[in-house]
């Protein structure tokens, strides 16, 4: 019996050994073009970046990852518990991690970790976080100054990847630019800001996390990504084998690529949302009647259907459909509903006449419709006209550029509709877009109100769990749908294609875009 | 001729001057700021007001510009805002990328505008003439991003002989200079065949035929040769256009250079690379200029005698 388990066991042993033996062989340089929203991401510091690309989550590991579920899973982080009352917070650490300078990754790098965001862009990550104890060297605990359930989320986001403290300190201002080291799948080989990114693989990695199948070094030996502002360029290069993988496929492209032989497109959840935003403080839309009238007027499906043939979802409250908040009461979802709109138009006092055009006291119905040029923007916003046209609002366009717009609505009474997107995976979102504190840009719908500051604040600050901020923040989110401060439109998905001969990779993409976890899995033909 | 340079370099300071001031005031004139672009969700008012005192851009305009030429006169062009990182290092990793793409288009539009435009003049109202000025017209036409794409469908999907895009070998510059360059060979070939069927109508000219001097030694030997002043004008003009100027070359081709680091910039209000990037198209504009000036001085004596 001892045997047979002997054999057994050098049996598993060779079969495993070819097995590796077998990626290592098949393993090849992979070149990728990173989507269009992280072209330029000027920086691999994950402290003070504000913009970041995707390589930034294979450079650095996360004490957790965030699954599409919105289920946390450790990765330099195997445990953690909170106390009842959300102020402290012990995590337990993974044990023989070391950063690709060769230091150590322990408790002390926590500790040293953690207070380098004060004072930076991305200071509220951790602003309530009081203080960071070493227990033992693989466990430390987080006093907290208030309780703060997101916590987790901003952990398993990719501004929260951990630096080598020498790395860090020794490159200074230039940590990032000049080099980044990290404990992650894959070491920072060379950087060229709005050129490309190499990246080389970390053959000592043993990370992976339970969202990945392979739990150890990559299969791909060498990554360089590429950043192509040209959708058609970024195309070509992957039809004639230039690069293997586009990590955004644009709307207008999906069909085309999909006819390609030797070409797989994929398509998953989107992150992204349309809206239109509606000024509430200038006339006529001070009145919630006409408010939801124009938001009731967006015919949703018909701009699914036919700007986007049927790919994607429509969207019908702010939040996108992942988020947990987003799941609302049905009676508050914000639907296409032409005859509702034009009913309380005419309670309104908004009478149409026999061409359809509106006006009240001689005053017709004529709004502006503000929109950013692009020519998605253009065309969602051209339908919209026609929508609103439909139930008797005269909407007239006007394009400018995404920095000059946001100018203007600053100046708070010259806008009273808008074409926007916003691409974001928090409810927080709700807050920044619709705080009291930040009128004119980003509150575009100028909205002060009672109630919703008391929602709002109680939904920021006022949760010790998850599961209460969910509550919190779905309460918010619905007295938002109430008042039509905005009408939700569409939310788009995203697509990834590569080429079939090159690549294969995973089916299921645990996340809720095309990160570490998934590039762990990605295996080179 | 040293003393007409020294008067023309001279000239130069005052015009800088005020190119810095309009450069200044234009692009804080514009509306929008960069502060939007690296705020995070999240951000307070407060958190906003400090990063806009961080950058300086509470101060009253003139403040700013005197800070900023202070800095620049002492070769310090300022951080970009948003790309993190000196202008100067960024015009540094990108003036190369430039220069390469804008000298070859240069030369490449030089070289062929002059002969085709020498051999229009030449053959005048042959079909050799016809074909190539519709040539000309086609090219200075066609938008450069559509026929990069063009070339790059050809050369590059179809024939398989260049890459698509990017900057790694020098293959990757052959496609981008030839649609740049097939712009400017249309200029060039244009205002050569115009200046020598002007020359070739002067009395000169005429002698010259009446002495019973061959046709190509008048034609290359004299008229072509008094017929480069214009050329050498509009050239010089363009020297400012090689370095910002292929912008869209640059999006299709997916290559670095300072008209996209320009725009890039411009879009997110990162005002001390745009800044620098303009007053790096200026210099440039005004060395070109002051290099067609000499070349024509040259060519030319009464030009310099005007000088004295």
């Amino acid at each position: 019996m001892k045997i047979f388990a002997r054999r057994l066991l050098a049996g598993a042993l060779l079969s495993s050994t070819f097995l590796m033996s077998g990626f290592a062989a098949v393993a090849q340089d992979v070149t990728m073009v990173l989507p269009a929203r992280e072209v330029g991401a000027p920086t691999y510091d994950p402290i003070r970046g504000t913009k970041l690309n995707v390589a930034t989550t294979l450079i650095y590991d996360r004490m957790m990852l965030q699954d599409a579920d919105q289920s946390f899973h450790g990765q330099l982080a195997t445990e953690w518990s909170v106390t009842e009352d959300g102020m402290e917070w012990v995590f337990k650490l993974r044990p023989g991690v070391s950063f690709h300078d060769g230091e150590p990754f322990n408790a002390a790098t926590i500790a040293w970790w953690i207070p380098k965001f004060a004072g930076t862009e991305n200071a509220f990550m951790t602003e309530a976080i009081a203080s960071v104890e070493i227990i033992d060297d693989l466990t430390v605990k987080f006093t907290m100054k208030n309780p703060d359930p997101n916590l987790l989320s901003n952990m398993a986001t990719t501004f929260m990847g951990v630096p080598s403290p020498k790395a860090y300190d020794a490159m200074g201002d230039g940590y990032g630019v000049t080099g980044a080291v990290g404990t992650g799948p894959f070491k920072l080989e060379s950087f060229t800001v709005g050129q490309e990114t190499v990246l080389v693989r970390n053959d000592a990695y043993t990370s992976g996390s339970a969202l990945s199948e392979n739990k150890g070094p990559a299969h791909i030996a060498r990554l360089t990504f590429r950043e192509i502002a040209d959708d058609s360029t970024a195309f070509l290069e992957l039809k004639t084998g230039g690069v293997d993988m586009l990590l955004s496929v644009p709307a207008d492209f999906r069909t085309t690529m999909e006819a390609e032989a030797g070409l797989t497109v994929v398509t998953m959840p989107g992150r992204e949302l349309f809206y239109m935003p509606i000024n509430t403080t200038v006339a006529p839309f001070d009145d919630i009647k006409v408010r939801q009238a124009a938001a009731l007027a967006v015919n949703q499906p018909e701009i699914l259907a036919n700007l986007y043939g049927g790919i994607g979802a429509v969207a019908d409250t702010f939040l996108t459909a992942a988020l947990l908040e987003g799941k609302v009461k049905d009676e508050l979802r914000i639907s296409y509903d032409p005859d509702r709109a034009k009913a309380l138009l005419d309670e309104a006092g908004w009478v149409a006449a026999a061409d359809g055009t509106r006006s009240k006291d001689g005053t017709p119905m004529t709004v502006k419709l503000w929109t950013q040029n692009g020519t998605e923007f253009r065309r969602i916003t051209e339908v919209i006209q026609a929508q609103l046209a439909a139930v008797g609002i005269t909407a007239e366009i006007t394009v400018l550029d995404p920095a000059s717009i946001n100018d203007e609505y600053k100046k708070m009474t010259e806008h009273q509709l808008a074409v926007r997107s916003y691409s974001y995976e928090n409810a927080d979102i709700l807050d920044w877009f619709f705080s009291a504190e930040r009128l004119g840009y980003p509150n575009v719908s100028m909205w002060t109100d009672a109630v919703a500051e008391e929602l709002r604040i109680k939904a920021m600050t006022g949760s010790r769990t998850w599961d209460e901020r969910v509550v919190n923040f779905t309460a918010y989110h619905e007295y938002v749908l109430t008042q039509f401060v905005f009408a939700p439109i569409y939310q788009p998905v995203q697509s990834y294609a590569f080429t079939t001969d090159a690549l294969m990779v995973p089916e299921v993409i645990r996340s809720t875009r095309v990160q570490s976890q998934t590039f762990l899995d990605i295996m080179v033909k | 001729m040293l003393l007409f340079i020294v008067k023309r370099l001279l000239l130069l300071i005052p015009v800088f001057l005020a190119i810095s001031v309009v450069i200044f005031m234009l692009v804080h004139l514009v509306p929008g700021d960069p502060i939007d672009s690296i705020l995070r969700v999240g951000a307070t008012p407060a958190e906003r007001a400090a990063l806009v005192a961080r950058y300086g851009l509470d101060q009253p305009i003139l403040t700013q510009y005197v800070t900023w030429f202070g800095k620049m006169v002492l070769g310090d062009l300022g951080d970009a805002i948003i790309l993190r990182r000196p202008v100067a290092d960024l015009i540094a990793m990108n003036l190369p990328h430039s220069l390469a793409l804008g000298s070859l288009a240069l030369v490449f539009s030089t070289v062929v505008g002059i002969t085709a435009g020498a051999l229009a003049a030449i053959f005048r109202d042959t079909w050799f003439d016809r074909g190539v000025m519709t040539l000309i017209l086609l090219g200075s036409t066609v938008p450069s991003f559509w026929l990069g794409l063009l070339m790059i469908m050809l050369f590059a999907v179809t024939l398989g002989w260049f890459p698509v895009s990017g900057a790694r070998t020098a293959s990757a510059l052959v496609l981008p200079v030839l649609t740049i360059g097939l712009g400017g060979v249309a200029l060039v070939a244009r205002v050569t065949r115009v200046a020598m069927m002007d020359i070739a109508r002067r009395d000169f000219v005429m002698m010259l035929h009446a002495k019973g001097v061959s046709r190509w030694r008048i034609e290359l030997g004299s008229v072509l040769r008094h017929a480069m002043m214009p050329v050498v004008t509009i050239l010089s003009l363009r020297i400012g256009w090689i370095l910002g100027g292929a912008v869209a070359v640059e999006f299709v081709f997916a290559r670095p250079g300072l008209g996209s680091l320009l725009i890039t910039s411009l879009n997110q209000r990162d005002y001390p690379v745009v800044q620098g990037c303009l007053l790096m198209l200026a210099i440039a504009v005004m060395l070109g200029t002051l290099l067609g000036d000499i070349l024509q001085a040259m060519m030319d004596p009464r030009i310099r005698e005007g000088m004295k």
